[in-house]
């Protein structure tokens, strides 16, 4: 029975070419984070080394030359204000881009849909003590924790993990909401009855019968999260818990960038190509997935509703 | 019914001292001394220990959250040096910084974040739910596309990015809006609504990708539901099966999530209101913390937490509502 | 200290962190869009009275007592409202460091070896309700600065005056006849009763202080909120906690009696809380009222710079600033390695101010520091260099120093530096710093801290780390303020903000501060301190980095601006807008 779902689910992922893109795509960033001392190094340059010849001093930093100081040397620029090589510290800024927003996304939704279910299925009781400090998280301002955090947290202690906590810790509110709500409307629905009417235990319950059907927008959401994360992780640097510099990030370099982007477009432009080209590829992977695992139908099947199973048969028709 | 408020109303106290506790207790490891920063950075010892004095932080924490608490209960006379400011209950204290009431401080930047909130929540909704229903029901299309890529854009940059641009184009180079600031309501509602348009824009653009992709996913599913296609069987004119059952489908994930959204947009566009100059909670905020300034970061922060509160419980309602009716039909 | 604006000194003005945020994130594309009409901007055509001043700011005018408030209040709104007993020349550039009479008939009259100054007011002064000013009013502003509920101020009237450093302000101590060391024998005459010899005593008269408050009209802790004003313009609203302010024209100022302040237009629009870059962006478009608008707050900055070189209807509007300021790299010798001078000198000669002055927003708005006085004549600055490395630093010569001192394969040495995105003591300057001593087998860690938290620790004796980034600004452009703080034993602060960096107590060094107070001759004191600077700077305990320069834009319909070098702000006492 495993197998063959498994196999449903990957068959109807592999057959969009949407899908197929999207994942290529993501492994692609994700090769280019890995192997960023590679490419730099096959560039000759490092993401530290300052190059002052390289900008005008007089007029700001502005690289010297077309396009943000383009060259055989400096393939993407470099940086205005120091002459970094912008090649080299957007591959840098991608893996603790990347680190820090999918570390953060996972934590927010392992976290989100605990709470969210627990709260949905629980009783009164628990529903209301759950909401209520969902509500408290959400009133306070990731500034107030921030600068209390700085203090009591070792300079030592790494950053890419302490921005996975900080943010997966704070901000997971939209998440436990999300599945709150759904997880009240499904509680009605038939089959999800007929199996507390039958006996089956909340935990049994939420297993079998409402995280299938919750996959469907945890995962449309939580592939949203992955940017705004990455956002938010940018804001988090003036409080002075974002990456250490000389350390790069996306969000670091969009924020440094947003000043420039009549003098030199391109410096702006290059992380906001990444990050949207990631989300973009994150959504259409989403969308995939969320059709392939299609969750009505399985759990239909297992209750035994005939509609779930012509559905089945229709849809891989269709496929 | 009088239970239901009765325990909402219990929530949000329960809520709103939970807040005040942990603000303070936050205060209590953050760096910086308000003496110091309202003495200012030459003081002396001598100095630093009457400012103390002054502004009551040579008691113990606890005693100070009692007096805060007792305070909120029965007012509280503060000495102005030449005189007495009685500052009436609710009172929330006085600024450590510039002595003013803290009440007073909220209650000119509530109104500014209240108007950027709510008309941003317009936008993003319809923009957001409208760009989800398109991209459900007409797959494909050049319109969906565009507001798609346009969603998804916002999404993934940064307010700031975003507000800019919007100033540069609208305010500077074409000149067909005003550099905002801010109007009040009763004084000029057109004005009102011109000088925020571009804020309201700016965080629309941010928040409304989640709207559209969790309408559009909501609205799949419940259309591919068994009932609906029963409806369309029956010959149920596509608009009416849209209208009246699918997008119901989509309702639950959106009223929650705007109600997380609209309470946080309360503090947390803090952003926004800098870039755009609006006197705001936001703004407020982030001077205060700096300083240091206890009284106002509470009084905000329970601001705030009053926003969210209320924000959850009118979701709670709309969703019953919506509820109700998914289970009748 | 460490701020972005230079405006108003050491650190009070308590930075906005997102209005730092976004300044830092933003402080961008200000260009050419508006539509480029063809007034007449700038100094060219004559002044003329009328109109409405519009003041864009980023800073609110939170603290509007002239007690709170920490400087001379410059060239900005508070110098509108209240006048002093001296104050600073109204002139462009150098001739803007001198000190003028103000309320007073002259600057001061010394006696007693400096430790007597005594002051006439001018005839005719009144307050904006038409009651005359009294000796009496300036004592009474200068009194209530001393109450803990008024605190925020500079610390040399405690420190300078007979019987300051017990005096607890007029509202605590209301028997008494206040502080008997200012006298008033009559109406006219003021005389203060100092400690020791201070020559620069007329300099410290132009702050706020020394404003002349109606005790009839203290209302303590709210007389913020209508300051009564003294000066050619009187608050008309005050909203938002200073967000806003309008100010007319008080008819009770007199042309006459003020010889400073200009006072062009009939209405000063002041609107705050707006973003660096967005004011930037208002004063280049110049649509509507923002024609005829000023900043005193907003700095461009680097990308707007680069945007602006383009553009020669922009570059016409933009004014430089300079102000008393110097960024360093600050040393406590009592943590090793910093005890080795070879050390020190090694860091000195490694560092690349080229590097420095490029994350500080490039040569436009820094200029590299080779001497800890602000390369300007009135601090008595001349040119040098104690270990001249060139401008982009000697690493060669500082592996040799670290050799001799032991350090022959590398060293790791950490720096702390404040996370505020401000460019004195920001991360930018920090990494460009930390990279430039690679090269000299320095290895740096970078210790950001929080900006409070960053403040605790560079300022506490005990707690002090060895090498940090460090910022001072001048209260009045001259040696005495710049340098006695920094380097004299006697003002190391044990349980407050400690300055003394080096924690420096050298009796010959002392004693040379003090010889230098005596000299009421401003020219010859200048020279001195120049000579003691040079002496301190062969020490290496700091490596100057940069002074700032402050690049001003204006609105298209600006004209008669005014930068004085007393603090670099465009002066709106001066401007005109008709």
């Amino acid at each position: 029975m495993t197998n063959r779902r498994e196999s449903g689910t990957w068959g109807r992922l592999r057959a969009r070419p949407g899908a197929v893109v999207a994942a290529a795509v993501l492994a692609a960033l994700a090769l280019l984070a890995l192997a960023a001392p590679l490419l730099a190094a096959l560039e000759g340059q490092d993401p530290t080394t300052y190059h002052d010849d390289l900008i005008d001093s007089a007029r700001g930093g502005v690289p010297l030359g077309p396009y943000g100081g383009v060259s055989g040397a400096h393939w993407l620029g470099v940086e205005p204000g120091t002459g970094r090589d912008l090649f080299a510290r957007l591959l840098y800024g991608a893996r603790i881009s990347l680190l820090v927003a999918l570390g953060a996304t996972v934590l927010q939704v392992v976290i989100g849909v605990g709470v969210g279910l627990a709260a949905g299925l629980g009783g009164r009781f628990a529903d209301t003590v759950l909401s209520r400090l969902t509500d408290v998280l959400v009133a306070l301002p990731m500034l107030v924790c921030g600068v209390a955090l700085t203090s009591v947290v070792p300079a030592d202690f790494p950053r890419p993990l302490l921005l996975v906590v900080v943010i997966g810790l704070l901000n997971w509110g939209g998440t436990s909401r999300v599945v709150r709500a759904q997880t009240l409307s499904l509680k009605k629905l038939d089959h999800v009855a007929a199996a507390r009417l039958g006996g089956s235990g909340p935990w049994r319950v939420a297993r079998r019968e409402l995280l299938p059907a919750l996959a469907a927008p945890v995962i449309t959401y939580a592939a949203l999260l992955v940017p705004t994360n990455i956002v938010v992780e940018a804001s988090l640097s003036f409080l002075g818990i974002g990456v250490k510099p000389p350390t790069s990030s996306w969000g670091q370099m969009l924020s440094t960038a947003t000043t420039w982007f009549r003098a030199d477009p391109l410096y702006v432009l290059l992380p906001a190509a990444f990050l949207f080209v990631t989300v973009l590829a994150l959504t259409v992977l989403g969308d995939a997935v969320r059709a392939a695992l299609d969750p009505r139908e399985r759990s239909r099947l297992r209750v035994g509703t005939p509609g779930g199973r012509r559905l089945r048969r229709e849809r891989s028709a269709a496929a | 019914m009088t239970g239901y408020v009765l325990r909402k109303l219990g929530g949000a106290l329960l809520v709103l001292f939970l807040l005040s506790v942990v603000v303070y207790l936050l205060f209590y490891v953050a760096p910086g001394d308000p003496a110091r920063l309202a003495c200012g950075p030459r003081c002396d010892a001598g100095q630093i220990r009457q400012v103390r004095d002054q502004l009551g932080l040579d008691e113990s924490l606890v005693a100070q959250y009692l007096h805060f608490l007792q305070a909120i209960g029965t007012g509280r006379d503060f000495s102005t040096g030449t005189g007495v400011l009685h500052c009436p209950a609710p009172c929330f204290g006085l600024s450590y910084q510039n002595g003013q009431p803290v009440t007073t401080l909220l209650g000119d930047r509530l109104p500014v974040t209240a108007s950027l909130a709510c008309g941003a929540m317009v936008l993003w909704l319809l923009l957001g739910v409208g760009t989800g229903l398109l991209s459900a029901l007409r797959r494909g299309g050049p319109a969906e596309r565009v507001l798609t890529v346009l969603t998804l854009t916002g999404t993934a940059t940064p307010v700031f990015v975003t507000g800019l641009l919007l100033l540069m184009l609208f305010c500077a180079s074409l000149q067909w809006l005003p550099f905002p600031s801010y109007v009040p309501l009763t004084e000029d509602p057109e004005q009102w609504a011109w000088n925020l348009l571009l804020p309201w824009t700016a965080l629309a653009l941010l928040e409304s990708a989640k709207y559209a992709r969790l309408t559009r996913s909501a609205t799949l599913e419940t259309l591919a539901e068994d009932h609906i296609r029963t409806f369309r069987a029956y010959g149920l004119r596509e608009r009416a099966v849209v209208g009246r059952h699918a997008l119901r489908g989509a309702l639950p994930p959106v009223i929650a999530l705007n109600a997380i959204d609209l309470g946080t947009m309360f503090g947390g566009a803090m952003l926004t209101e800098t870039l755009f100059g609006l006197p705001g909670l936001g703004q407020l905020l982030v001077h205060s913390v700096r300083t240091v300034d206890l009284p106002v970061v509470v009084g905000t922060v329970l601001g705030i937490g009053a926003a969210v509160v209320v924000a959850s419980a009118v979701a709670d309602v709309l969703y019953a509502l919506a509820d109700r009716r998914v289970t009748l039909t | 200290m460490a701020e972005p604006v230079p405006s108003s000194h050491p650190s009070r003005t308590a930075t906005r962190a997102a209005a730092a945020v976004v300044a830092a994130v933003l402080a961008g594309g200000a260009a050419a869009c508006g539509p480029k009409d063809a007034g007449a901007g700038g100094t060219g055509a004559a002044p003329a009275e009328g109109g409405t001043l519009t003041v864009l700011n980023s800073e609110p005018q939170t603290n509007f007592d002239p007690a709170r408030l920490y400087t001379s209040g410059g060239g900005k709104v508070p110098t509108l409202v209240f006048r002093t007993l001296t104050t600073r020349n109204r002139a462009d550039g150098a001739a803007g460091t001198k000190v003028v009479p103000d309320l007073a008939t002259d600057t001061g009259r010394p006696s007693k070896g400096a430790t007597v100054w005594t002051y006439t007011l001018k005839d005719g002064l009144k307050f904006e309700d038409g009651t005359p000013i009294t000796s009496a009013d300036v004592k009474y502003g200068i009194e209530r600065s001393f109450a803990p509920e008024l605190s925020g101020g500079a610390p040399y009237l405690r420190d300078w005056l007979v019987g300051g450093d017990t005096y607890e302000g007029p509202y605590k101590d209301t028997g008494k006849g206040g502080l008997r060391s200012i006298e008033t024998p009559d109406d006219k005459t003021l005389v203060f009763h100092l400690r020791k010899p201070e020559g620069e005593f007329p300099l410290l008269a132009t702050q706020t202080q020394f404003a002349p408050v109606p005790r009839a009209k203290d209302t303590g802790t709210k007389y913020e909120q209508h300051p009564v004003s003294s000066g050619p313009y009187k608050v008309v609203s005050n909203t938002g906690d200073g967000e806003h302010l309008v100010l007319e024209r008080n008819p009770h100022w007199s042309r006459r009696t003020d010889d400073q302040r200009h006072a062009y237009p009939d209405t000063i629009d002041v609107k705050s809380g707006l973003d660096p870059a967005v004011i930037n962006q208002r004063l280049s478009t110049g649509s509507g009222a923002d024609a005829a608008a000023v900043t005193t707050d907003t700095n461009l900055g680097p990308a707007e710079l680069a945007q602006i070189a383009a553009d020669p209807e922009l570059k016409k509007r933009v004014g430089t600033g300079h102000f008393g300021y110097t960024n360093y790299l600050a040393f406590n010798p009592k943590v090793k390695p910093f005890d080795d001078p070879k050390v020190r000198a090694a860091l000195a000669y490694a560092v690349n101010r080229q590097s420095v002055v490029n994350a500080a927003g490039g040569s436009s708005l820094a200029e590299p520091a080779t001497t800890f006085l602000p390369n300007q004549k009135s601090f008595g600055y001349a040119p040098d260099d104690p270990f001249p490395a060139g401008p982009t630093g000697n690493p060669q010569k500082a592996r040799q120093l670290l050799e001799e001192a032991g350090y022959a394969h590398g060293l790791t040495i950490t720096l702390t530096h404040s996370t505020a995105k401000d460019f004195a003591t920001s991360p930018d300057v920090a990494t460009a710093v930390q990279e430039s001593l690679k090269k000299a087998g320095i290895t740096v860690k970078l210790a950001g801290l929080e900006d409070n938290a960053y403040k605790d620790k560079v300022h506490s004796v005990t707690d002090e780390p060895g090498l940090f980034l460090g910022g001072w600004g001048a209260d009045w452009p001259s040696g005495g303020p710049f340098l006695a703080p920094i380097f004299d034993g006697r003002q190391i602060v044990k349980d407050a903000y400690n300055f003394n960096h080096a924690q420096l107590d050298d009796p010959a060094v002392n004693h040379e501060i003090d010889e230098i107070n005596k000299l009421t001759d401003l020219t010859a004191a200048a020279k001195r301190w120049g000579a003691l600077d040079r002496t301190l700077g062969r020490r290496a305990l700091s490596v100057p980095l940069f002074h700032p320069v402050y690049k001003r834009l204006y609105g298209k319909d600006v004209k008669n601006v005014v930068i004085s070098d007393w603090d670099g702000v465009l002066d709106i006492s001066q401007v005109s807008v008709k």
